[in-house]
C-alpha cells in the first residue's frame, strides 16, 4: 500500500538508471541520513558512540571494501585485516612525516597507499583462483602482521610497537569529541559508500561481476582480467585502507599491530557473508549485526546462565560468540547466500503487494 | 530469402579470416590436425561434424582461447600471433557458447550492457561520481542496448536475473550480449541446440537478420542439418579433427566422405 | 656444518607435523572437492577431547594409564565421528552442487563453530598432554660431527607415525572398495551416484578419516606443545604446504610439508636476523605464493584444461 512504484513512470534512461529509482527508496534513504546526522547526535551517550555507533560506521566502510572484492569481483580475501593495518600505518606515517597535513587528509591519502599495496597483492589473482587465492591473501595478512611489528620505520621506531594518532582538528577547532568523531566517520563512510555504489552499477562494476560469474566468458567478450581484477583490488583496498585509518585515528587513538590481525579479516568476511555478498546495503547491515551481537551476548548470556545455575565467564561468552558466528555463516550460506540484504529485498517485494497479495 | 534446402547461393570474395594447417593437441590427444579453411566477409559459414569432431576446439582457436601448436590464423589480412581472448574480442570477434555462459548473477540488461564493455571508456573517478562523461556514456550505450533488446524481442525480461530465464530466452540473451559488441565476426556455438521447432525458427530468423541488416559475418556450429543447409552459404565438415569436406551446402550434402562420416560405412 | 644439519633436521621434523595436518585437508579435498578450512579446528577439538578425557579417567576415575590411554583415544575418535556426522548432515548435504568457494566459506563457519564448542565443552586453558611418547633430546651422528646433532625423540616418533599414516592411507585409497568409491566420488559425484555409490555415506567416511588424522596430529602436536588454542594457528601452516604439494596429492602433502618445514627453519636462522627476525610466520606463505605463480597446480597436482 505504501511501497508501490505504480504510477512512477520513467521518461528517460537517465531516470531509469538513477541510484534509487523508486521514490519511497529515496525518501527512506534521505530520512535515514537525516536521523543519522541530525537526530542521533542529540540522543547518543558517550558509551553508545564508543561501543556501537563509531565502530559500526567505520566497519561498514571496511565491509563495503571487502564486498567490492568478494561480493562483486568474486575474489575471496582473508587479508582485509592487514589492509586496514596498511591504511592505519600509512596515515600514521603521513601524519608524522608531513606534520603540516591535516590528520583527516592523512586518512584519505592512506587509502591510496593501501590501493597501491592492494594491487601488488592482487597480482597472484591473475594466475590463481578460488581457495588458492584465499590462501595467497593469507600471505598478505601474515606479512602485514610481521611488517607492522618488525619493520621499525613503520612504527617510527617506537620501542613498544604501540603508536598514537595525532589529535583530530580542523581550522583550529578540536574535533575529538565523540559526536564530532562520529559525524566525521559517518560523512566519510556515506560519501565513499555512495561512490562505491556508483562504481558497482557502472561498466567497471559490470566487468567485476562478469569476472565473478564466469571469468572465461568475460574474457571472451573482451573484459581484460588484468584490469578488472586489479581495479577491484585497488578500489577494495582503498576503501578498506581508509576504514583502517579511521579505525586507528578516530576509534582506537593508540594501537598495536594486533588490532589488524587475522581475526579482523574474519570479522569483515562475516559481515560480508551475513550482510549479503554483492550488496552495498548488506555491508552496512552485516556491520551493524556483527557489532551488536557480542554486546547483546555479553548482556544477555550471564543472566540467562544464572537462571539455570551456570556461571558464564567472559571467556565462555566469547566461545559462544564464536559458535554463533560459525553457525550463522553456515546458515546464511545454506539458506540465503545473499544475506540480510536479500531478506530486505524480499521484504520490499512483499511490501509492494501488501495488503493485497494478488 | 532462402529457398529451403537450396542453400543461399550468394558469392563472397573478400577473405575475413583464414585458417592454415592448424593442429591442436592436449597432452597426447589430437583435437585438430592440419585444418585449413577460410571465412569470407559477409557470409554465413557453418562448421558441422559428429560429436568430438573438434568443432568447438576450432572456435576456441579462432577466438584465442586455445593456442594451436602448428599452423596460423590470419584475420583481416594480418597473421596473428598468440593472443588472449580479450584481444580477439577487441579486434571484433564475438561469440556465444554451447553451454550457455551468461553472467548468472546479473540481469538481462546488465548482461547485454557488459557486451559493450570494450566501447565504454570512462575511468574510475568519473564512475565513482557518475556525472559528466560517465553518466552520458551510460545513457548512450543504454540506447544501443535497448535497440538490441527490441531486435531480439526480449523487452519483457529486461530486468529479470538471467539465471531464472528459460533456456531458449537465455540463448537469446547470450546472442544479444555478443551483438552488443557490434562484432565483425560472430561465432555461434550450437545456437539452436536443445530448442523446440518454434524457438529454432526464431533463432534462424535472428541469425539471418543479423547477417542481412548489420552485414555481420557469421560462423556457426550446428547439428540440425536442415537448419545448416537452409541458412549457411558454405559448410566445412570436420571428423575426428580432420577436414573431410568444404563447399556450398549442395556439394557437401552429396559428398561421399561426409555421408560416410554421418551414417557410418560398412567395411 | 653440524649446526646447519641440526637446523635442517629440526625443520624437516617440524615439517612432518605440518604434513600430518595437511594430510587431513588432502583427504577431504580429494573425496569431496571441499577445501576444509576446519581441519585446524578439528585438530584442536580432537586434542582437547583426548587430553581432557585422559585427565578425567586418570585423576577422577583412577584408571591405570594403560587402560585410560586407549579409552581416551576411543572417546576422542567418537567425538570426531560426531563432528563428521554433523558436518555431513548439516553442512555438506545442504550445499551439494554449490561452488567450491561457497563450501570453503562454509567450512570457515564450521571452524568457528567447532572452536567455540570445543572450548566451551572441554575448556580453554593450556593442557599438557602425555601419551607415553618419549621426549628426551638425543644426539645423532656424533661420529660425524663434533657434538653431533641434537634431535628431540618425540619428533622422530612423529615422523614414524606420519609415515605409517601415509602408508595406511595409500593402501586404503588404492586397495579397498571404499577407497575406490572415494576416488570415483572425487572424479564426478553425480556419475558416482548413478553407479550406486551413496554419496552421503562416503562423505561421512572421508570426514571421519580426516578426523582421525586430525586426532593423530593433535596427539603429536599436543604432546610437543601442550594442547591449546594456538594449535589452530599451526594448522594454518598446512595451507602453504598444500599449495606447494598440490591439493589432491598425498605424497605432495608429505614432500610439501618437509620443504616448508625445512625452508622456514633455515630461513629463520640464516635470513631472519638480517630482516629483524620472526620471518617464520610469513616465509612459508611467500614461498608458496611464488611457487603458485610458476606452477599453479602444485608439485604433484594435475594440470587442469579449461573448456568452454
Amino acid at each position: 500500500m505504501f511501497y508501490r512504484e505504480a504510477g512512477q513512470y520513467k521518461a528517460s534512461y537517465g531516470a531509469d538508471q538513477a541510484i534509487f529509482p523508486i521514490a519511497q527508496d529515496r525518501f527512506v534513504v534521505l530520512a535515514g541520513m537525516a536521523v543519522a546526522f541530525l537526530v542521533v547526535p542529540f540522543l547518543a551517550s558517550e558509551y553508545t558512540y564508543r561501543a556501537v555507533l563509531i565502530p559500526t560506521v567505520i566497519l561498514t566502510l571496511a565491509a563495503i571494501g571487502l564486498n567490492v572484492l568478494m561480493g562483486y569481483c568474486g575474489q575471496v580475501s582473508l587479508g582485509s585485516g592487514a589492509f586496514m593495518g596498511v591504511g592505519a600505518y600509512a596515515a600514521f606515517n603521513l601524519a608524522i612525516r608531513l606534520p603540516f597535513l591535516n590528520p583527516l587528509v592523512c586518512i584519505l591519502l592512506s587509502g591510496f597507499v593501501a590501493a597501491a599495496i592492494g594491487i601488488a597483492f592482487g597480482i597472484p589473482s591473475l594466475r590463481i583462483k578460488g581457495f588458492y587465492l584465499a590462501c595467497a591473501t593469507l600471505a598478505a595478512q601474515f606479512f602485514g602482521d610481521w611488517a607492522f611489528l618488525r619493520i621499525k620505520w613503520v612504527t617510527n621506531h617506537t620501542p613498544s610497537g604501540s603508536v598514537n594518532a595525532p589529535p583530530i582538528q580542523m581550522f583550529g577547532y578540536d574535533l575529538s569529541s565523540p559526536t564530532a568523531t562520529y559525524l566525521i566517520a559517518l560523512t566519510i563512510t556515506i560519501v565513499l559508500g555512495l561512490a562505491a555504489k556508483n562504481i558497482v552499477r557502472g561498466h567497471i562494476g559490470r566487468q567485476w561481476m562478469a569476472i565473478r560469474d564466469m571469468d572465461i566468458a568475460a574474457e571472451i567478450i573482451g573484459v581484460r582480467p588484468l584490469f578488472a581484477k586489479l581495479s577491484a583490488f585497488a578500489v577494495s583496498s582503498f576503501l578498506i585502507g581508509v576504514a583502517g585509518a579511521m579505525w586507528a585515528f578516530l576509534y582506537l587513538g593508540s594501537w598495536e599491530p594486533a588490532a589488524f590481525s587475522i581475526d579482523r579479516s574474519f570479522q569483515l568476511m562475516f559481515m560480508v557473508i551475513i550482510g549479503g555478498l554483492g550488496s552495498i546495503l548488506g555491508s552496512a547491515l552485516g556491520a551493524i549485526f556483527i557489532v551488536l551481537l557480542p554486546i547483546f551476548l555479553n548482556q544477555a548470556l550471564p543472566p540467562l546462565g544464572a537462571l539455570i545455575g551456570w556461571k558464564i565467564s567472559t571467556a565462555t561468552v566469547s566461545h559462544f560468540e564464536s559458535m554463533i558466528f560459525g553457525a550463522l555463516i553456515v546458515f546464511f550460506l545454506v539458506v540465503e547466500p545473499h544475506g540480510l540484504a536479500r531478506l530486505w529485498s524480499v521484504a520490499k517485494e512483499k511490501l509492494r503487494l501488501w495488503p493485497f497479495p494478488h | 530469402m532462402a529457398i529451403p534446402g537450396e542453400g543461399r547461393s550468394r558469392v563472397f570474395d573478400e577473405v575475413l579470416l583464414s585458417v592454415e594447417n592448424i593442429s591442436l593437441s592436449f597432452g597426447g590427444v589430437r583435437a585438430l590436425s592440419d585444418i585449413s579453411f577460410d571465412i569470407r566477409k559477409g557470409e554465413i559459414r557453418a562448421i558441422i561434424g559428429p560429436n568430438g569432431a573438434g568443432k568447438s576446439s576450432m572456435l576456441n582457436c579462432i577466438n584465442g582461447f586455445y593456442h594451436p601448436q602448428q599452423g596460423a590464423i590470419t584475420y583481416k589480412g594480418v597473421r596473428r600471433a598468440r593472443m588472449r581472448p580479450h584481444e580477439a574480442a577487441a579486434q571484433g570477434i564475438a561469440r556465444t557458447f554451447q553451454n550457455i555462459a551468461l553472467f548468472k548473477g546479473m540481469s538481462t540488461l546488465d548482461n547485454i550492457m557488459t557486451g559493450r564493455n570494450l566501447r565504454m571508456k570512462s575511468g574510475l573517478f568519473w564512475q565513482a561520481l557518475r556525472i559528466g562523461p560517465a553518466a552520458r556514456e551510460e545513457i548512450e550505450h543504454r540506447r544501443v542496448v535497448e535497440r538490441i533488446i527490441d531486435f531480439l524481442e526480449i523487452q519483457h525480461i529486461r530486468k529479470a536475473p538471467v539465471g531464472q530465464l528459460p533456456y531458449g530466452l537465455q540463448k537469446r540473451v547470450e546472442l544479444g550480449r555478443a551483438l552488443a559488441a557490434e562484432p565483425e565476426l560472430l561465432l555461434l556455438d550450437e545456437p539452436m541446440a536443445g530448442m523446440n521447432l518454434e524457438e529454432k525458427q526464431d533463432m534462424c530468423r535472428f541469425v539471418l537478420d543479423v547477417n542481412d541488416e548489420f552485414g555481420t559475418t557469421i560462423c556457426l556450429i550446428e547439428h540440425d542439418m536442415g537448419v545448416v543447409m537452409d541458412i549457411s552459404d558454405r559448410v566445412v565438415v570436420l571428423d575426428y579433427g580432420r577436414k573431410i569436406g568444404d563447399g556450398v551446402p549442395d556439394t557437401v550434402k552429396n559428398d561421399k566422405a561426409v555421408i560416410e562420416a554421418y551414417l557410418g560405412v560398412s567395411h | 656444518m653440524g649446526f646447519f644439519i641440526e637446523v635442517l633436521i629440526g625443520g624437516l621434523l617440524a615439517g612432518v607435523l605440518y604434513s600430518l595436518v595437511a594430510l587431513g585437508f588432502v583427504l577431504i579435498f580429494k573425496a569431496s572437492g571441499v577445501f576444509n578450512f576446519a581441519q585446524g579446528a578439528m585438530v584442536l577439538a580432537a586434542a582437547l577431547a583426548l587430553v581432557r578425557a585422559l585427565e578425567v579417567m586418570q585423576v577422577q576415575w583412577h584408571w591405570p594409564f594403560g587402560l585410560a590411554l586407549p579409552a581416551a583415544f576411543a572417546f576422542a575418535a567418537a567425538v570426531m565421528a560426531l563432528i563428521a556426522w554433523a558436518a555431513e548432515r548439516l553442512v555438506l548435504r545442504k550445499l551439494v552442487n554449490q561452488e567450491g568457494i561457497i563450501l570453503f566459506m562454509a567450512t570457515i563457519g564450521v571452524t568457528f563453530f567447532i572452536e567455540g564448542l570445543a572450548q566451551t565443552v572441554f575448556g580453554a586453558d593450556v593442557y599438557p598432554l602425555n601419551i607415553g611418547l618419549p621426549k628426551e633430546p638425543i644426539f645423532l651422528l656424533e661420529s660425524l660431527f663434533e657434538g653431533g646433532v641434537l634431535v628431540n625423540e618425540l619428533d622422530i616418533w612423529a615422523a614414524v607415525i606420519a609415515g605409517l599414516l601415509v602408508a595406511g592411507l595409500a593402501v586404503f585409497f588404492q586397495r579397498t572398495r571404499i577407497g575406490r568409491a572415494l576416488r570415483a566420488v572425487a572424479d564426478d559425484h553425480a556419475a558416482a551416484q548413478s553407479v550406486g555409490i551413496a554419496l552421503n555415506q562416503i562423505w561421512f567416511i572421508v570426514w571421519l578419516v580426516a578426523g582421525l588424522v586430525a586426532l593423530a596430529a593433535g596427539a603429536v602436536w599436543g604432546s610437543k606443545l601442550g594442547v591449546q588454542f594456538s594449535l589452530t594457528l599451526l594448522a594454518l601452516k598446512a595451507l602453504p604446504v598444500l599449495i606447494l604439494g598440490g591439493f589432491t596429492s598425498v605424497p605432495g602433502a608429505i614432500v610439501g610439508g618437509l620443504i616448508i618445514g625445512a625452508g622456514e627453519k633455515l630461513a629463520e636462522v640464516f635470513l631472519g636476523p638480517s630482516m629483524g627476525g620472526g620471518i617464520e610466520i610469513w616465509f612459508a606463505y611467500v614461498v608458496a605464493l611464488l611457487f603458485l605463480l610458476v606452477r599453479p597446480q602444485g608439485l604433484f597436482g594435475e594440470r587442469i584444461i579449461e573448456r568452454v
